[in-house]
């Protein structure tokens, strides 16, 4: 009586906890598969827009057309990329090929996540046809730990109507572009809309001579930097020219200047298209930034392919990155601009200099700097972003938030 | 003598038998984070790539004295608790003593009320940013009787109290819930006994009412406590995470979830912040059942 109680007892507890544990089983028992097998490789990255995506299906099936033994799972990361890839290579699931902002890259290859490229870089790739300071951004104590599928520097949109309408040219120096952000200003159109934040003022910044980081530290409480940035703050609080998109009930600078909200916005590549798909009606031309006592200066926004350290299938994951970033594949994922190609000679073949709207954006290659100053970088930006802010809004003096700014990160990079 | 032990541990063993499912889930999902976390507390911890833990002593606590954004943080969080708290408790046992008078139409109304409990918080803070928009209906309204507008999500020294207001209004109704339930506890028979002494209806509430409900007060205010001190979704919805601008909407809890998973190697403060947090609820919570003094009415 009692055993069959017991039996009876031990049946149930065993299949709860059967039921409690399928979903724990494991799957990454496998290791690196031979040649001829199908393998599976998985690719990360951030959405785009409609167009880009398909771009980018269209570069994989011709991939998996070439490479018949190998499928690439795509996994699109909508929100919050950074935190997904770290949680998700932390927990042993990392994507095998993923995106990565060369911003985040110094501090990701410090750990050890990603693959160093160089043993399998082949002659036929043509390192040397990279951008090369896109591809330093990648580099770390001589290796290469990514290359760069594309990148997108910053210019001057200008709304046509509106400078003709106010008599303005468009301003190629900075005093030039104070008066006509004066002269623009009329009611609920403000002449410039600024993002206050410093992936987009970093080149204003160091405009003057001053250093925003050094040696990984933060450095930017300086006279240099202040003077650097504070004509933007005039704008906003003394001319009254200048806004910045929460102001005026935007989220971003593209949809300020597509709103009509404002009539000059400095943005990047990525404006392009979602102007002509949001705001078509819109009027505008591009320019290179203005230039600051002489000098041109803008910023680069650069992203790469890189490998998980992690992956168990590293031979087929560089089939699928050297050809992303190959010749070919890069030729297919910016034919249509959506991004401008990291490689020379795709760059020249597409022909995106001789482009109306996209010219000043290629011009800037070559003077841009690109976005990434070391591995403590997040922290900077995000203590300079939140003191930025209130200087630009005028609830405080420049000098002393960035001062507070600069104390506060170094005591958490310490 | 013997059997009659033998046979008792073998009934505690079967307890604990069929226990062991819920027991062993308990352990994996709640015990065990709880003593990883605290584990943590006390090292350097780099998860990604190579990894490292390094024990560090107590020197993630004591980092929290100079660290300003911390200190930021709390105050925030105190500063959120301490309105909200009072606020969403007053405006429930308001909402509820009005909705239990027996008006007309009083079951419509406490349905309507209850709404916003039922809709997720993070919908409600997108709806609400809609509503804060420099061009949205709050700013349309104040602007038609004349009023200046705000510029509610970008301006430091109102962007907290944006989300305060989104809060009291979303919570109020699921605590008016409960003391409507208590509401239907107290005899009828007192209130007589309030009218025949003379009592207006206003002493009849703060005289009977209030007291009456006071254990569930008590209720209301600890799990308030509770709720606010954990405010993250909804300043990390308004600030994109960052805490912005110019950190008024940082609180505690959105800094662990930064220092966890934004920053590299900081998972072992982010803890400890964690540990520290925990640490402030219970003491709060302490305090709130010492003053209010409970069971002192039966």
């Amino acid at each position: 009586m009692m055993n069959k109680k017991w039996f009876a007892g031990l049946g149930i507890s065993a299949m709860l906890l059967g039921s409690a544990l399928t979903g724990c089983s494991s799957d990454n028992g496998g290791s690196e598969p031979k040649d001829g097998e199908k393998v599976e490789v998985t690719l990360a990255g951030w959405g785009g827009n409609p167009t880009e995506e398909k771009l980018l299906k269209e570069t994989l099936a011709d991939f998996e057309q070439k490479h018949p033994n190998i499928d690439v799972k795509l996994e699109v990361i909508t929100e919050q990329y950074m935190d997904v890839i770290k949680t998700r290579l932390i927990g042993g699931e990392g994507p095998d090929v993923f995106y990565l902002d060369a911003f985040e890259a110094p501090g990701l290859i410090k750990t050890g996540a990603v693959e160093p490229l160089d043993e399998y870089v082949t002659k036929d790739f043509d390192v040397d046809d990279f951008e090369k300071p896109l591809l330093d951004a990648f580099k770390e104590d001589g290796k290469t730990y990514g290359f760069p599928k594309d990148y997108s520097t910053l210019a001057l949109f200008y709304n046509k109507k509106m400078l003709s309408d106010a008599g303005v040219e468009v301003p190629k120096t900075w005093e030039e572009f104070t008066a006509a952000s004066k002269k623009l200003t009329k009611g609920k159109v403000a002449g410039f809309g600024a993002a206050p934040e410093l992936a987009r003022v970093y080149w204003m910044a160091e405009s003057k001579g001053g250093k925003v980081v050094t040696d990984d530290k933060a450095s930017f409480a300086s006279k240099e930097v202040e003077a650097g940035l504070q004509p933007l703050l005039d704008m906003h609080n003394v001319d009254k020219s200048a806004v910045e998109p929460k102001e005026v009930g935007a989220s971003w600078g593209g949809e300020m200047f597509g709103q009509q909200k404002a009539a000059m916005v400095i943005e990047g590549n990525w404006a392009i298209p979602y102007l002509k798909d949001t705001f078509p009606d819109v009027e505008y031309g591009t320019a290179e930034l203005p230039t600051v006592d002489g000098k041109n200066s803008t910023m680069a926004y650069d992203v790469a392919y890189v490998m998980n350290a992690a992956s168990e299938k590293k031979k087929a994951s560089w089939e699928l990155l050297s050809y992303l970033t190959g010749k070919e594949g890069m030729k297919t994922w910016t034919s249509k601009g959506y991004a401008l190609p990291a490689r020379q000679s795709v760059a020249e073949e597409l022909g995106f200099d001789k482009d109306e709207l996209r010219a000043p954006l290629v011009a800037g290659a070559s003077y841009a700097t690109v976005w990434q100053k070391g591995p403590n970088m997040p922290i900077i930006v995000n203590n300079f972003n939140n003191q930025f802010m209130s200087a630009f809004l005028g609830k405080r003096p420049l000098g002393e938030a960035l001062k507070d700014a600069e104390k506060q990160a170094n005591k958490e990079i310490e | 003598m013997q059997r009659q032990s033998r046979k008792k541990m073998r009934e505690m063993g079967q307890g604990y038998f069929f226990m062991s499912p819920s027991l062993l889930v308990l352990a994996l999902f709640i015990i065990g984070p709880i003593l990883y976390v605290v584990f943590l507390s006390f090292h350097k911890v780099q998860l990604l790539g190579n990894g490292s833990l390094e024990f560090v002593g107590l020197d993630n606590f004591s980092r929290l004295a100079d660290d300003s954004r911390a200190q930021i943080a709390l105050w925030n969080t105190i500063k959120y608790v301490a309105i909200v708290v009072p606020a969403q408790t007053f405006l429930a046992l308001v909402l509820a003593a009005t909705l239990n008078a027996g008006l007309k139409g009083q079951q419509f109304f406490r349905i309507v009320y209850f709404l916003p409990t039922l809709t997720s918080s993070a919908v409600l803070t997108l709806i609400f940013m809609w509503m804060y928009n420099k061009n949205g209906l709050i700013n349309s309204m104040l602007e038609g009787i004349g009023l200046q507008g705000y510029n509610f999500l970008g301006d430091p020294d109102i962007a907290l109290n944006a989300i305060m207001i989104m809060n009291i209004w979303s919570t109020a109704p699921f605590f008016m819930v409960i003391y409507l339930a208590a509401l239907q506890d107290i005899p009828e028979s007192v209130y007589e006994a309030a009218e025949i002494d003379g009592a207006n209806w206003f002493q009849k509430f703060w005289k009977i009412t209030v007291p009456q409900l006071r254990p569930v007060t008590s209720f209301v205010a600890i799990m308030g406590l509770i709720g606010t001190f954990q405010l993250f979704d909804q300043s990390y919805i308004f600030s994109a995470g960052s805490g912005g601008p110019d950190n008024s909407t940082l609180t505690v809890v959105l800094l662990i979830y930064q220092y966890a998973f934004k920053t590299l190697g900081t998972m072992g403060y982010a803890a400890a912040l964690a540990f520290i947090l925990a640490l402030v609820i219970l003491i709060a919570t302490l305090l709130q059942r010492k003053f209010s003094k409970e069971e002192s009415l039966y």
